[in-house]
């Protein structure tokens, strides 16, 4: 297999003014495209910035935007992950992620998971995705893309990886926070994402691209730290963090064929197994069915917990 | 037994203060989000030149610090502002802070404003009087933003803010804060790295609204313990009984927790009767500058 050229455009996207992160997407793409990049990678709402709020709505495009056109326009020869507000034909506001290639979008995943808890407020403005999916691309191997909080859930990269997706992409705008001096590299959010980020690369044997924002919007600072993890948990690369740049890392494709005969996860991952268990927990849960690994007396959908009220009955006992 | 319980406070920076450890941060990545923060905040709004109050004591001593870094030293106007009672140490230290950093500055003795308006007035209590200092600084400071062209950039911290030691749109008034999350105690090691005179670090903090005021002794509280008391009140979200158990007297647990409680109305926007469809603050939200917001966008 081949070798691979990732551009990642560490950006700072300007909030709200779309035609000049449109403008900066096109510069980045000509400029990977002159160092030779197969594949430019641009961080979660980089063509809008984040922190949107109301605005949400007013920079919100349609798939068949004449201004996504001219961009996909750009990517003749190359292939390219951009971010940007979506309205669906029935006009709800998605987080949403696009694989473009040789002019047309190939690909979109809308973010599934929106944060709404701490200093996130996503699901006030934008409606969740409900379809994850791994996608072939004209570069030869399947591509799975996610945004951000999509990462922070189990089942992603792993539906991903399981769909045929041999590169997972994560496109974020993380917000840089908790300092202590204690954490491995001075940030604790840092330390976090590349904890999940090595081990996802480990666990599905893929090659893990992660593309973080830079910048400032109101209150949050955005950290960057853009990586690429090799399909045995190792870091290839790592960005500095908060400069804006664009950095390219070459990646051996036949590194995840080696990682996965060596150490085959994936072969031996039981699906139908998930499949029916989870089926047993829905319907568990959701008060459908029995619970049947629960103790007596405990409510549905707590399953082998104990009610408070329960436990504090079993220990004055 | 309580004693044995508290986490271990190191003196930080050959003994110049006291850093509990859980409190401790890594200054490189802060300072580099404060200054992309202060830079940030000034291009979005469309500006290039800031201006504070310069009070000689260690909090505006940091953002002046911080801000000249951000903007270069030629965009920033110190603001030193001494009533007739202040301390003479004050307007020394920030006058050695204006030489450091060589930035232009202005001196605006503000004693004809509050004299003024309290002649007659002499049942006009300490508080009064203090606040009011802190208003016609803000007054001072904004009227001067208009002449410099430039924002008014915040100085109180994490601490002050919690437990409501600030003046409402008095030293609170700010266009932006880069050191509203510090601690008091992290203010102190951010200054010792970014190289504020040890003298402003070292001097005991004081509003300096009367002679031989310090805020420990208003207070009755020593920072370090009232940082820690906060960080793992606040941040950390332990319960009344759980701060105890860390070895906090419950007294201060409880004085604390009420300042706290008593101070969330200076911490936020004021309320807005709800009438219409779309009010402020509620249901219409948008970032405080964007597309055409700027002044020179």
């Amino acid at each position: 297999m081949a070798s691979l050229r990732i551009a990642l455009a560490q950006i700072a996207p300007r909030l709200g003014f779309l035609e000049e992160n449109l403008a900066r997407h096109r510069e980045l793409l000509a400029e990977a495209r002159d160092a030779g990049a197969d594949l430019v990678v641009f961080p979660e709402l980089g063509l809008t910035g984040y922190l949107l709020q109301d605005l949400a709505a007013e920079v919100a495009m349609r798939l068949d935007d004449p201004r996504l056109a001219a961009l996909a326009a750009e990517t003749t020869g190359l292939s390219a992950v951009v971010s940007f507000v979506e309205e669906s034909a029935d006009h709800r506001l998605f987080i949403s992620a696009a694989l473009i290639e040789d002019g047309a979008i190939r690909h979109v995943h809308r973010k599934v998971y929106l944060p709404t808890y701490g200093l996130f407020d996503e699901r006030r403005f934008f409606a969740p995705g409900d379809v994850i999916r791994a996608a072939p691309s004209r570069l030869g191997v399947g591509l799975g893309l996610a945004v951000c909080e999509d990462f922070w859930h189990l089942a992603v990269p792993q539906l991903l990886a399981l769909d045929g997706a041999q590169v997972l992409v994560n496109v974020s705008s993380s917000p840089g926070r908790d300092l202590a001096a204690v954490n491995e590299v001075g940030l604790g959010t840092a330390t976090s994402w590349r904890t999940l980020m090595r081990t996802y690369a480990q666990l599905t044997t893929s090659l893990v691209v992660f593309c973080n924002r830079v910048g400032v919007d109101e209150s949050i600072s955005f950290w960057g730290g853009s990586e690429v993890i090799a399909p045995s948990g190792r870091p290839l690369f790592s960005a500095p963090f908060y400069d804006e740049g664009l950095f390219t890392v070459d990646v051996d494709l036949a590194d995840i064929r080696r990682e996965r005969i060596e150490l085959p996860l994936l072969r031996d991952e039981r699906p139908e197994l998930q499949a029916r268990e989870l089926a047993r927990v829905i319907a568990e849960r959701a008060g459908m069915s029995l619970d049947s690994t629960a103790e007596d007396g405990s409510s549905p959908g707590l399953d082998v917990a104990f009610e408070p009220s329960r436990r504090e009955r079993a220990g004055s006992q | 037994m309580a004693a044995q319980k508290r986490a271990a406070t190191a003196l930080a920076n050959g003994g110049l203060f006291e850093l509990p450890d859980e409190l401790a941060i890594d200054t490189d990545v802060a300072r580099r989000v404060i200054v992309g923060f202060i830079r940030g905040q000034l291009r979005q709004a469309g500006f290039e030149r800031a201006l504070l109050a310069l009070s000689g004591g260690i909090d505006s001593a940091l953002v002046a610090f911080l801000t000249a870094e951000a903007v270069g030293p030629e965009r920033l106007l110190a603001v030193l502002m001494p009533y007739r009672t202040s301390s003479p140490d004050s307007r020394q230290d920030a006058e050695a802070v204006v030489a450091a950093l060589g930035c232009p500055s202005k001196l605006v003795d503000i004693s004809p404003m509050v004299d003024g308006y309290f002649a007659g007035a002499s049942d006009a209590s300490e508080v009064q009087r203090g606040n009011f200092m802190a208003r016609m600084r803000m007054a001072v400071v904004y009227d001067n933003s208009v002449a410099w062209g430039g924002l008014v950039v915040g100085t109180g911290n994490k601490t002050e803010t919690l437990i409501g030691y600030t003046t409402l749109w008095g030293d609170s008034a700010c266009a932006f804060n880069p050191i509203g999350d510090l601690y008091k105690s992290q203010v102190r090691q951010m200054a010792a790295a970014v190289g504020v005179p040890e003298r402003i670090i070292r001097k005991a903090p004081s509003a300096d609204l009367w002679p031989g005021q310090t805020d420990e002794s208003e207070g009755e509280f020593s920072y370090p313990e009232l940082d820690r008391l906060l960080y793992w009140m606040v941040d950390k979200r332990r319960a009344p009984d759980e701060l105890v158990s860390l070895g906090f007297e419950p007294s201060m647990v409880e004085r604390v927790r009420r300042m706290v409680a008593g101070a969330e109305f200076k911490r936020q926007v004021p309320p807005i009767a709800k009438l219409g469809p779309r009010t402020a603050g509620i249901d219409y939200l948008y970032p405080r500058r964007r597309p055409g917001s700027a002044r020179r966008s």
